[in-house]
């Protein structure tokens, strides 16, 4: 077992649902962990599903719960938005965005495909200095309230597996395969350097 | 003695006597504690006062045979800092470094794998720039030289991580032994590093044609195990034959997701060496690999650069 922490990054889109539910779920857990998104803005869903509610990753979750609050407070409490940002700023002030962080971490785990190219090409675009390896994996969760809660756990019991193997990176590549027959989801897995 | 002199002199007993004390605590506590302290000693002699270095240097490389892997890691990462700061301590920590490459903690060699990345460029800027090579210089070098050969013989590891640190440490090791052209992709941070054609063919002990064909060499073994877009134009031709080969005979073994992870990393790797200048020659066969990929036309040739004009040769 490694003897300290395995330091876990979750990444989705916005940083709102998927990875936070995670991020909460992880870091209740003991795991050293911190959450992200990809995308060039956070968005949440709108009155329509072509009027999204677009924030830059600078408004903190407590802004952006006042300013749903103050466009429809109704409609937001019902679809559960509120419900969630009032979650989100318990964890941390604002989303935070993969590109911008340069922490190092022995895990990433992304929540579709499209954030995992997207973090890949971020980590073979920056130099390598250290070498140092990271882990990248992805597993696909919808992006709703029930999938996310699911998806966090399925996650969670992967991040304790990984962080009980003796040798992580000599095991790794059996596991997750175990686990893609558990879940019955394909995961994508490869190794970046620092 | 003046009052300023007075006061220096003062400021180094305090640290002297502070490392001494830290030192003193660190044999007593807990693996997390003592990390926390020999971090503050490693501070205090590489950054704040050199001076110390050599005095505390046995003291601190005795922790190598500590019990705890995080220590002996730690000692890993003092060698790496105290021979950047000091070359000449190198004389003396090479040996350290090769008996914990050898340790029964895999994350110990990896972290050992990755820490002699780094020093084996340090040591051989440090011997081109040594006009007269001591005996002892020699030594080292030989030493260093073997412990090279040791990590590329780990490329056939059975332990993964192992390779997959040995799989870097020989890319960093093929560029150290190529010669740098100004098509070249150097990352900023590496622009001072050493490279074949920093070495002089008439220098007193490093062999220019020994080290080019000790570069080969490591290229060689590194094609039977991964393909990686290099920086010299050598690199590149033999890497992209063995994508040619690679790419659309991935092994049986893997599973499908494993395919597509491999695959996916293969067109990112592939857009990155055509969109370099030099993939010129190449340009058909990596679009073809590309469109066998799934990449879609269109974007093969948004990736694909403008041919330029010819540069012209120097008369």
């Amino acid at each position: 077992m490694p003897s300290h922490p395995l330091r876990v990054a979750v990444v989705c889109s916005s940083n709102q649902n998927r990875s936070m539910e995670a991020h909460n779920i992880l870091s209740k857990r003991g795991f050293d962990v911190r959450s992200f998104g990809t995308g060039s803005h956070v968005k949440l869903p709108g009155p329509a599903p072509d009027k999204p509610n677009v924030y830059d990753f600078k408004t903190s979750y407590e802004q952006m719960y006042n300013d749903l609050v103050r466009k429809d407070k109704e409609l937001y409490t019902q679809n559960g938005i509120l419900h969630m940002l009032d979650r989100n700023k318990r964890i941390k002030t604002r989303p935070e965005r993969f590109q911008s962080c340069k922490d190092h971490f022995d895990l990433v785990v992304t929540c579709e495909e499209r954030v995992y190219d997207q973090v890949l090409e971020d980590l073979s675009s920056r130099e390598q200095e250290t070498l140092q390896s990271v882990h990248v994996i992805n597993v696909d969760i919808q992006d709703n309230h029930e999938e996310a809660t699911l998806g966090a756990f399925l996650i969670c019991e992967m991040c304790q597996c990984i962080q009980h193997t003796d040798d992580m990176e000599n095991e790794i590549d059996e596991l997750l395969q175990e686990f893609e027959d558990k879940s019955n989801r394909p995961f994508l897995h490869t190794v970046c350097f620092y | 003695m003046s009052k300023e002199q007075d006061a220096a002199h003062a400021v180094d007993v305090t640290t002297s006597e502070k490392v001494v004390e830290l030192l003193n605590q660190a044999a007593l506590i807990s693996t997390e504690e003592k990390l926390t302290v020999l971090k503050q000693v490693q501070e205090l002699i590489i950054n704040k006062d050199p001076s110390l270095l050599d005095n505390f240097l046995d003291e601190m490389i005795a922790f190598q045979t500590d019990k705890s892997m995080e220590v002996r890691k730690f000692v890993i990462g003092f060698i790496e800092e105290a021979c950047k700061r000091d070359n000449e301590l190198l004389l003396r920590l090479v040996a350290n470094l090769n008996m914990l490459l050898r340790d029964e903690s895999v994350n110990v060699v990896k972290k050992a794998i990755l820490t002699l990345t780094q020093l084996y460029k340090v040591t051989l800027q440090w011997m081109v720039r040594s006009k007269v090579v001591t005996e002892m210089q020699e030594a080292c070098w030989n030493m260093l030289t073997q412990m090279k050969e040791g990590v590329l013989a780990l490329l056939d590891s059975e332990n993964d991580g192992v390779r997959t640190h040995a799989i870097k440490f020989t890319e960093s090791l093929i560029i150290s032994l190529s010669p740098r052209t100004s098509d070249s992709d150097v990352p900023k941070r590496q622009e001072a590093d050493i490279s074949l054609d920093k070495i002089p063919k008439d220098h007193s002990y490093i062999r220019y044609d020994v080290l080019c064909e000790e570069g080969k060499s490591a290229l060689e073994q590194l094609l039977m195990f991964m393909v990686h877009p290099a920086i010299s134009s050598i690199n590149l031709t033999t890497a992209l034959g063995s994508l040619a080969t690679l790419a659309p005979n991935l092994p049986p073994t893997l599973a499908k997701s494993q395919v597509s992870s491999v695959r996916k990393n293969l067109k990112i790797h592939l857009v990155a060496v055509l969109k370099h200048p030099c993939s010129l020659d190449y340009q058909a066969q990596i679009g073809t690999l590309l469109l066998d990929l799934g990449m879609a036309q269109s974007e093969i040739t948004r990736a694909t650069p403008v041919p330029r004009e010819p540069r012209k040769r120097p008369r």
